[in-house]
């Protein structure tokens, strides 16, 4: 049996999604990056993993850790950077902790940097389609939101449901981000907003989109806690895959890279699914948030927008979904989105502003997944005083 | 017409996929797939070609208004999940100018269009499409 280390989150940061103009991926890096580290002070960083979906297509840039690391002033520490899509954090997060748990380090600092506003809309749509299987999907304009929206009628036509009834993932996640100084929409949107919003890919209307921002956000993980009050500890980590051409999926409401990956989590945090009070998932449309919750077993099948719409996933019960507000509230950083969910997930584990009234959960989940659930990850987090 | 600089062999490398929807039949299970694959459920590597039939149905659909570059000029895209003999298959439904008019079973055939052009003088990709049988 190897000796393996705890694994803490011992600081976390992150620079609020937004069209950041005037700032290119080194500056929003190194904003999130010296943010964490000025919090531990001399962390002794073995390494800095740097999840990133799009720097080739978008700033025509490869090895990026190298001249990230340069740019805060670290070229001797290796910076690797992890692509998986829109689910890179997720992994850089297990391949960060892989290392810490081994004992091969004693801290690294994990980075999650996305610059989506580069380009205009047609060419970020023409990045995102790289998440696709290109040769047979993004080669015919198969999109990912044109394969969330098979998903949304499959899942409608399953479950009965009408697109009002699954409205309630937009108005809930931006009642969340109204409360939430950290969010990118901090607007309140009513049924009527969401109803009367442009069709991106019927029946996916614009509020069932994550708005694309700009934005970084960083951990440190160290073998032991820095501080002893309130340290946050990953109990489990799990990953799963599923990566296959859409024709080749039985259903598409069905996450079974989510359902193995967050399996495989609370096995190794032995823990049950219903020890879990407070969740954060990839939501970059509502209908992945939805499919999310169901495949992670936080919600029974078909379940969620009644669930939501009766209030019995928000702040004062059992469970708490995407306190934040979600990706639909915070943003849609690409690569960086899951190190967003994890800062987070942390703030919300602390209790730390904006995120007192969520009481004192001890056990929350982060959920991270690339393309249509092509390579999933979950975190399991655990507050220990 | 967005200038995208494609690539001669990347495109006809897959020319029996995108002229003739030629997926890959198992030797030893019969399973088949499209696209191809190196391996099959089965563990078997070997396989024969297996050109999918050119009618089946509609099973799921989406009219795309946010398209990637290449396919500005062409919007909205009307995408399309149809099954060909059992294979499910992903793409765009043309000659539907009422997309009201879809729905899940409607029989659907194979079509032979142009999917997008390489700027003014450069190459043109031909492939699959879909088209309803019933006027639409």
């Amino acid at each position: 049996m190897f000796n393996t280390s705890e694994v803490y989150v011992v600081a976390h940061s992150l620079v609020p999604g937004s069209r950041h103009y005037e700032k290119g991926l080194k500056e929003l890096f190194a904003e999130a990056f010296l943010k964490v580290l000025d919090q531990v002070g001399n962390a002794n960083l073995g390494a800095i993993y740097v999840a990133n979906a799009f720097s080739e297509v978008l700033q025509d840039q490869g090895v990026l850790g190298a001249f990230l690391s340069d740019y805060v002033g670290m070229r001797r520490i290796p910076a690797i950077r992890i692509e998986s899509g829109d689910g890179s954090s997720g992994v850089a997060i297990l391949e960060a902790y892989n290392t810490v748990r081994a004992g091969i380090y004693d801290c690294v600092a994990v980075v999650g940097v996305e610059k989506m506003h580069d380009v205009v809309n047609i060419k970020l749509n023409k990045a995102l389609a790289t998440i696709t299987d290109y040769e047979y999907e993004g080669f015919f304009g198969v999109t990912p939101a044109a394969q969330a929206a098979m998903a949304m009628r499959e899942y409608m036509l399953k479950y009965g449901y009408d697109y009002e009834d699954l409205a309630t993932w937009p108005i809930k996640m931006h009642e969340r981000g109204s409360k939430n100084p950290l969010a990118y929409m901090k607007k309140q949107a009513s049924l009527k907003d969401v109803l009367e919003s442009e069709v991106v890919a019927d029946p996916l209307r614009l509020y069932d989109v994550a708005p694309a921002v700009d934005g970084s956000a960083a951990v440190i993980l160290c073998n032991k806690p820095v501080k002893s009050d309130a340290a946050i500890r990953i109990d489990g980590i799990g990953i799963g895959a599923y990566g296959t051409y859409t024709g080749q999926r039985d259903s598409l409401t069905e996450l079974l890279s989510v359902r193995d990956a967050t399996n495989m989590a609370l096995r190794t945090a032995h823990v049950s699914i219903g020890d879990i009070r407070i969740a954060e998932v990839h939501d970059t449309y509502s209908i992945l948030g939805m499919l999310s919750l169901e495949s992670m077993g936080l919600v029974r099948p078909g379940e969620t927008p009644r669930l939501l719409s009766t209030g019995a996933l928000d702040a004062g019960n059992k469970l708490v979904v995407n306190a934040s507000g979600g990706l639909k509230s915070m943003g849609f950083p690409g690569g960086a989105s899951g190190m967003y969910e994890l800062a987070l997930m942390v703030m919300e584990l602390m209790n730390i502003k904006p995120f007192e009234s969520l009481g004192k959960a001890e056990l929350g989940v982060v959920q991270d997944m690339a393309g249509f659930d092509l390579v999933s990850t979950s975190v399991v987090l655990r507050r220990v005083s | 017409m967005v200038d995208q600089r494609l690539s001669v062999p990347r495109y006809w490398r897959r020319m029996p996929q995108y002229y003739r929807l030629e997926g890959v039949q198992c030797i030893k299970c019969g399973r088949v797939y499209f696209p191809p694959r190196a391996v099959c459920e089965c563990g078997s590597r070997e396989f024969k070609p297996y050109p999918l039939p050119s009618t089946g149905k509609l099973i799921n659909f989406t009219v795309l208004y946010s398209v990637p570059a290449e396919f500005e000029k062409m919007k909205p895209l009307i995408m399309g999940m149809v099954d060909l003999g059992g294979v499910k298959v992903i793409g765009q439904i043309v000659d539907c100018m009422d997309p009201e008019k879809l729905s899940p079973g409607i029989d659907v055939e194979v079509v032979f269009r142009m999917v997008k052009m390489d700027s003014t003088y450069g190459l043109i990709n031909y492939g699959y499409k879909f088209r309803p049988i019933n006027n639409c």
